[in-house]
């Protein structure tokens, strides 16, 4: 039970990143995105050519660090994805969805994310094959946290933790003590208003687009060093990323986060109540929960 | 002296038979149906080697007294196509063999909805699934199905006795939620039963999940001595990460779908000293080299396509029924004379002309005879499903190694043996 629950926040903390990115942007371009995920797998992707290409140039970031199997080309590779997954978002919406946006309405905008989430993830699988790929082929053994109640964890998911909780505190810092945090969701609340009073509109969409692709990045990393890297990982992680955007109310990003959490822990607590094969069932239970409940999310405003 | 002279004069009995046979088959044709997929690439060579094996035993005069035309009709790999075209020739060309299908999604309707109603024997080279034993148990196939393809029966029969043979007490089995992986946890769960090895617990993993902690952690709680892995190699390497990440035993036993280098490698050799896996395998016996032989010298090639020797048998069996159960029978009297064909107790004979001659003779007098076909000595159970031989393998450095071959025979008693 309390393992169910660890493994739940573990997994949680890499949903919410990828929620907050996809929260913002539904929010403040006003359309479901369903390519999101798919950002996920391109920043998880970007992060292994990164980290070969590292280690290549300085041999000793090849190293692990403590008792990760992140090492230190894994980790500046980190870095070099953040900023490759977010332009490549934002190339993306100059290519696409600004010309859709301009053009055609919502429904539209939905259809065009479908299109380019198929495009993303058939050019992924056509440049590094359909196999499942790693960053690094050794096992870290989990660490026996208690005896009884049993609980084990594995460092990794620790630090991935950490690093998604770090992340969502400078978020939320920027969010509430900047100049350019009130711009952004003076934004989401009111584009129009938001212009007239002086913010730059095509500028914040760019930084939400930066914004969101870097968090898509990082949790496509952790989720890769978890697990493995596929081309379809993205496919993989859209319902559970879209649940936990609805259930913590669309464009409320400690929303996003909480939700992250919640659908982690219930997906996996979830095997305590139902047989192995239902868990893939519990993103869509939980939508259809908050939905017939509270439509506007746990965190959302209704919208007029 | 007395009893050469009986031999002699049973052989010559034989031979005049056979000749009478042969005179026989000059007037008339009987007509057989094939429904195979023969516009896919790996389907042609099927339907060409049930053709060979019938050029065979026309060349020995026939069967039942007439010339054999076998009238093949293409399946498309569609359950649509493969029933129109299944009902053309019974109802159109009368016939009262079926050949095929392939897949048995496409074997499946045609026996539930043409050969059934129509009382047509069906014999099919190469559908696996186990809802054709199902069918059969409950009795709505009128016994008229048989296949010459191994079920994943044996598959788990082997899991269970990998693990007897390690003795671990008990066993964790995860398996993809899919028609193969449910059928393969079904059985390997009696099966491991059956052997007196514990399951601990019986796990479903779906595939494209983000996570499989829970599932692992699941598996993990009843602390087995082995895993078993009825899993693909993608989902594979994420469980079996997760699991030795979790501290769980490396005591492995996989089946076939993890014979795989990318599973190999991503989980890495230094965890999989201790995996053992099953297969099926083709059999090592006389009969099946004399089968690759002919083959060769028919076709040019080597028969490593799927399926090929399972074709070349389901037909041979087909025809030796229809042989059997003598003239204008229907199909009902053709599947009853396949025992006849297929006894243990019954006199040998290989799978050529000579061999289609032979049993002639010993068929016409009444005996019984064991066909020694390309897939071994073919046995068929009350569900009118065959066993195969089975190998044993683990993972060495650059692929997999044979650890252990168990003939049909040694299959068959194993099986039997758990039951």
């Amino acid at each position: 039970m309390i393992q169910h629950l660890v493994d739940g926040i573990l997994v949680g903390s890499l949903l919410s990143l990828g929620a907050i990115g996809l929260t913002m942007v539904m929010h403040i371009l006003r359309f479901a995105n369903f390519s999101h995920a798919e950002l996920l797998s391109l920043g998880a992707y970007a992060a292994l050519v990164f980290d070969g290409v590292f280690a290549a140039i300085l041999p000793p970031l090849a190293a692990q660090i403590g008792p990760l199997s992140m090492t230190g080309a894994l980790a500046l590779a980190v870095l070099a994805s953040m900023a490759f997954t977010g332009a490549s978002a934002l190339v993306i919406d100059r290519l696409v969805f600004r010309r859709v946006r301009a053009k055609g309405g919502e429904l539209s905008m939905v259809f065009a994310s479908f299109g380019v989430a198929l495009i993303l993830r058939n050019a992924v699988g056509l440049i590094f094959g359909l196999h499942g790929q790693l960053y690094s082929k050794d096992i870290v053994f989990a660490v026996v946290l208690s005896r009884d109640p049993l609980l084990l964890v594995k460092p990794d998911q620790i630090a991935a933790l950490a690093v998604a909780l770090v992340l969502m505190l400078a978020l939320h810092l920027v969010l509430s003590r900047t100049t350019f945090g009130y711009a952004l969701r003076a934004v989401g609340e009111n584009p129009g208003l938001a212009q007239v009073h002086g913010v730059n509109l095509t500028a914040t969409i760019r930084w939400v687009w930066l914004i969101g692709g870097g968090l898509a990045a990082v949790a496509g990393i952790f989720y890769g060093l978890s697990y493995q890297i596929t081309p379809v990982m993205g496919r993989d992680l859209v319902l559970p990323i879209f649940a936990a955007t609805i259930v913590g109310g669309i464009g409320s990003i400690y929303g996003a986060v909480l939700g992250g959490f919640v659908v982690g822990i219930a997906q996996n607590l979830a095997l305590v109540a139902l047989p192995s094969g239902y868990s893939p069932s519990v993103p869509f239970l939980m939508i259809l929960l908050v939905l017939l409940i509270r439509p506007q999310g746990l965190f959302g405003e209704g919208r007029a | 002296m007395n009893l050469k002279h009986t031999t002699a004069g049973l052989a010559l009995a034989a031979g005049l038979s056979a000749l009478g046979g042969a005179a026989a088959a000059q007037d008339c044709t009987t007509k057989i149906g094939a429904v195979l997929p023969t516009s896919v690439d790996w389907g042609r060579p099927i339907a060409e080697t049930a053709q060979f094996a019938v050029d065979q035993v026309n060349a020995a005069g026939g069967a039942a007294g007439c010339q054999i035309e076998m009238v093949l009709r293409d399946t498309q790999v569609d359950p649509k196509v493969g029933v129109d075209a299944a009902k053309a020739l019974v109802d159109l060309e009368g016939v009262k063999v079926l050949l095929g299908a392939v897949s048995s999604g496409v074997s499946m309707p045609i026996l539930t909805s043409v050969t059934v109603p129509a009382g047509v024997m069906q014999m099919s080279c190469c559908s696996s699934s186990t809802a054709f034993t199902t069918l059969a148990e409950e009795g709505k196939d009128n016994d008229l199905w048989f296949r010459t393809f191994a079920t994943t029966g044996v598959q788990s029969a082997m899991g269970a006795k990998v693990a007897q043979d390690q003795g671990y007490g008990s066993v964790a089995v995860l398996y993809k939620n899919d028609d193969w992986g449910q059928d393969m946890a079904r059985l390997i769960a009696a099966d491991l039963e059956a052997v007196g090895v514990e399951v601990t617990g019986t796990v479903a993993i779906n595939d494209a999940q983000p996570s499989y902690r829970a599932e692992v952690t699941e598996a993990l709680g009843g602390n087995p001595d082995a895993l078993y892995l009825a899993l693909y190699p993608v989902e594979g390497t994420s469980v079996v990460r997760e699991w030795l990440s979790l501290g769980g035993t490396q005591n492995m036993i996989v089946a076939n779908a993890l014979k795989s280098d990318e599973f190999r490698e991503n989980v890495g050799m230094q965890y999989l000293g201790n995996v053992l896996g099953t297969d099926t395998a083709s059999p090592r016996s006389e009969s099946a080299d004399a089968f690759r032989a002919a083959y060769q010298e028919r076709f040019g090639s080597e028969p490593n396509g799927p399926g090929l020797a399972n074709s070349y048998d389901a037909t041979m069996i087909a025809l030796l029924a229809m042989e059997a159960a003598g003239p204008d029978a229907d199909g009902a009297a053709i599947a009853a004379a396949v025992p006849r064909v297929t006894d243990p107790e019954g006199t040998p004979v290989p799978a050529d002309t000579a061999g289609f001659e032979m049993a002639k003779g010993i068929l016409a007098e009444g005996g019984t005879v064991l066909y020694q076909g390309a897939t071994g000595n073919v046995r068929f159970d009350a569900n009118g499903d065959v066993s195969a031989p089975a190998v044993i393998w683990a993972f060495t450095e650059d692929g997999v190694d044979e650890r252990e071959y168990l003939s049909l025979d040694d299959v068959d008693a194993f099986i039997a043996g758990l039951k």
